[in-house]
C-alpha cells in the first residue's frame, strides 16, 4: 500500500455553469490522507464530497442534502475524466439526504475526482471536485 | 576402529547411511511433489479466476488505461481475488504495460515481458514458475519470501489479448512438503529400521558361520603346512646329512689333491678349478636348503642364516654383503621375523631388481632392532603394487603386521629399493 501525501490542497469547486448559479465550495479537513469539500447546489440543496485513502485505494463519498425526502437524484463519480461509477439516489428521512460511497484506484500522480448529482424533477445540479494527490 | 572392520558393523553403518540418504531423498522428493502439486493447483486456480472472475470484469476502456474502467474492474475483482490465496495480481497488455494491479502504483508502467509470458499471450497453455524477485516489476514482493507466479491469457472486449498474472506464496508449498514428509517419513524410516533390525542378526549369524568355516579352513591349512614343513625338513636334513656332507668332503679332497706337490701342474689346476666349482655348488645347495626349510633361528645364528640367504647372489651377478651388530638381545621370534622379511626382500631383489649390489644390515636402534635391505636395482613405484610380481611385498607387509613390527618400503623407478623392518623388543 502506498501512503500518499496530499501535495495540493483540494480545489473545491463550485464551477459556474451557464444558466446556473453556484455557491462557493468550502474545504474542511485537509489532513494528509483525507479531503472534504462542501458546497451549495443550484437551488438550495447542498453537497459534500470526501476523498480519503483506504487500504491502498481511495474512498470517495458524495452526499446531497435537499431537506426533502423522496427526491430522486441521478449521480455519477468521474475519475480522471471518465465515469467510475453512476447511479440514482433517493433522499431519505430524517434529513432528506442521500449519500454514495465508492472506492477508486489510487493512480500515480494527482487523482481528479468529480461528484455530480442532478435532481430528476427540477434539473437542480450539484457538483464537487477534488484533486487528490 | 578395528570394530568397524567387522562385517556386521559395516552393514549397520551402511544401513544408517542408507537411512540418512533415504531421508534426504524423501525430503527432496516431497519438496518436488509439493511444488508440482502447488503449481498444478495454482495453475487451475488461476485459470478458474481468469475465466470466471477477471475476464467478465474487464470492460471497454481498461486496455486504454481509462481510470473509470480501472475503478470498475478493481471493485469487481479485488475482494474476489483476495479470497483465493492470491497475494498479488497483475493484468498485462501485450506491450508489457500493466493495466491493472492491486499494487496500484504499477498501473500504467511498462516492463519487458519474459519469453514465457509472451508465449502464453500467443496461445501457449497457462504457465507457472517461481518468481524472479530481482525483476523490477516484482520489487514490491521481495519481502514475501518465495512466490509462485502463474500466467493465463484472457481477452478484452476490444479483442486485445491480456495476460492475467497471479502470485501465490510458496509458504503453502513448504507446508505441503512438511505434510507429505510427515505422512511418508515414519513409514519409510520405520520400515528401513525394521528391515535393518531383522537382517542384522541374520547377517551376524552368517558371518559367524563364515568365520567358523574360515577358522576350520585355516586349521586345515596349518596342518597341511606343518605336514609340508615336516617333509621339507626331512628332505633338507637328508640332503644336509648326506649329499652336502659328501660334497663337502669331496671338495676338501679335491683341494687337498690340488695342493699335492707331486701332482702335475696341469692336474693341480684342474683339481683346484673342480674344487672351486664344487664349493660354489655347495653354497648354492645350502642356500637352496635354507629356502626349502628355514633354519630354527636364534639371535646367534641370524648372521649365518642371512649369509646363507645371499649365498647364491654372486651367481646372479649381485655383490651381497651382510652385517649385523648387537643382535644378542633379539628374541627367537624377532630373529625369525627378520630372517623371513630378509628372505622375501632378497628373493625379490634377485628375481626382479636387476641389481648389482645388495646390502643387508641388522642394527640395534633404541629398544628395538632394525633390518635394512637395500639394493641399487631398477626399483618400482610402491603405489602400484597390484602386479603379481608385487605379491611378495604384500606378504612382507602381512608378516610385519602379524609380528607387530613396522615395515617401510622406499623405492622409485630407477632409484633402487630400501626395505626396513623395525621390531621392538
Amino acid at each position: 500500500m502506498t501512503t500518499r501525501r496530499l501535495t495540493a490542497a483540494a480545489l473545491g469547486a463550485s464551477l459556474l455553469l451557464p444558466l446556473t448559479s453556484w455557491a462557493p465550495a468550502v474545504a474542511s479537513g485537509g489532513d494528509d490522507d483525507r479531503v472534504i469539500r462542501t458546497g451549495s447546489c443550484t437551488a438550495g440543496a447542498s453537497w459534500k464530497l470526501k476523498v480519503k485513502t483506504d487500504d491502498g485505494q481511495l474512498e470517495v463519498e458524495g452526499q446531497v442534502d435537499s431537506n426533502i425526502n423522496g427526491q430522486s437524484w441521478r449521480w455519477r463519480i468521474r475519475h480522471n475524466g471518465t465515469v467510475s461509477a453512476r447511479g440514482i439516489g433517493v433522499t431519505q428521512p430524517p434529513s432528506g439526504s442521500f449519500s454514495v460511497e465508492r472506492r477508486i484506484v489510487d493512480l500515480a500522480g494527482v487523482d481528479h475526482v468529480v461528484f455530480r448529482a442532478r435532481h430528476l424533477g427540477s434539473d437542480q445540479v450539484c457538483r464537487g471536485v477534488i484533486h487528490f494527490g | 576402529m578395528r570394530f568397524l572392520r567387522h562385517p556386521v558393523a559395516q552393514y549397520v553403518a551402511a544401513g544408517v547411511l542408507m537411512l540418512v540418504v533415504i531421508a534426504g531423498a524423501l525430503s527432496w522428493l516431497s519438496g518436488r511433489a509439493a511444488t508440482t502439486e502447488a503449481r498444478t493447483e495454482a495453475r487451475r486456480t488461476t485459470e478458474l479466476l481468469g475465466r470466471t472472475v477477471v475476464q467478465p470484469a474487464v470492460q471497454r476502456g481498461l486496455v486504454q488505461l481509462d481510470a473509470g474502467a480501472i475503478d470498475r474492474f478493481n471493485r469487481r475483482v479485488r475482494d474476489a481475488l483476495r479470497t483465493a490465496d492470491v497475494v498479488r495480481v497483475k493484468l498485462w497488455r501485450s506491450d508489457g504495460t500493466v493495466v491493472y494491479s492491486d499494487q496500484s502504483e504499477l498501473i500504467g508502467q511498462q516492463f519487458a515481458l519474459g519469453a514465457a509470458e509472451r508465449a502464453v499471450l500467443e496461445g501457449a497453455p497457462t504457465e507457472a514458475e517461481i518468481s524472479d524477485l530481482a525483476r523490477r516489476e516484482n520489487r514490491n514482493e521481495r519481502d514475501q519470501g518465495g512466490l509462485l507466479e502463474v500466467y493465463t491469457a484472457i481477452e478484452s472486449p476490444e479483442g486485445d489479448p491480456l495476460l492475467f498474472e497471479a502470485y501465490y506464496s510458496l509458504r503453502g508449498v513448504d507446508d505441503r512438503r512438511t505434510a507429505l514428509l510427515r505422512a511418508f517419513r515414519p513409514i519409510t524410516i520405520a520400515g528401513l529400521l525394521v528391515f535393518l533390525a531383522a537382517t542384522t542378526p541374520l547377517l551376524a549369524l552368517l558371518t559367524r558361520r563364515l568365520e567358523l568355516a574360515a577358522a576350520e579352513r585355516e586349521q586345515l591349512l596349518l596342518l597341511a603346512a606343518e605336514a609340508s614343513d615336516a617333509e621339507r625338513r626331512r628332505i633338507a636334513r637328508d640332503l644336509h646329512d648326506g649329499v652336502v656332507q659328501d660334497l663337502a668332503a669331496t671338495a676338501f679332497s679335491l683341494s687337498a689333491a690340488a695342493r699335492d706337490a707331486e701332482a702335475p701342474d696341469s692336474w693341480r689346476a684342474r683339481l683346484e678349478s673342480a674344487g672351486a666349482s664344487l664349493r660354489d655348488s655347495l653354497r648354492a645347495l645350502r642356500s637352496l636348503l635354507v629356502e626349502i626349510h628355514p633354519p630354527d633361528l636364534r639371535a646367534e645364528g641370524l648372521v649365518a642364516a642371512l649369509e646363507d640367504l645371499v649365498a647364491s647372489a654372486p651367481a646372479s651377478g649381485v655383490r651381497a654383503t651382510v652385517s649385523a651388530a648387537d643382535v644378542d638381545g633379539l628374541t627367537g621370534r624377532d630373529a625369525a621375523l627378520i630372517w623371513r622379511v630378509a628372505q622375501e626382500a632378497v628373493r625379490n631383489c634377485l628375481r626382479h631388481a636387476a641389481a648389482t649390489r645388495l646390502e643387508i644390515t641388522v642394527a640395534r636402534e633404541g629398544d628395538g632392532h632394525v633390518l635394512t635391505v637395500r639394493d641399487d636395482g631398477r626399483g618400482f613405484d610402491p603405489q602400484r603394487t597390484t602386479t603379481p610380481d608385487h605379491f611378495g611385498l604384500r606378504g612382507l607387509e602381512s608378516l610385519a603386521r602379524d609380528g607387530d613390527a613396522a615395515l617401510t618400503v622406499r623405492s622409485a623407478p630407477g632409484a633402487g629399493t630400501l626395505i626396513q623392518l623395525r621390531v621392538s623388543s
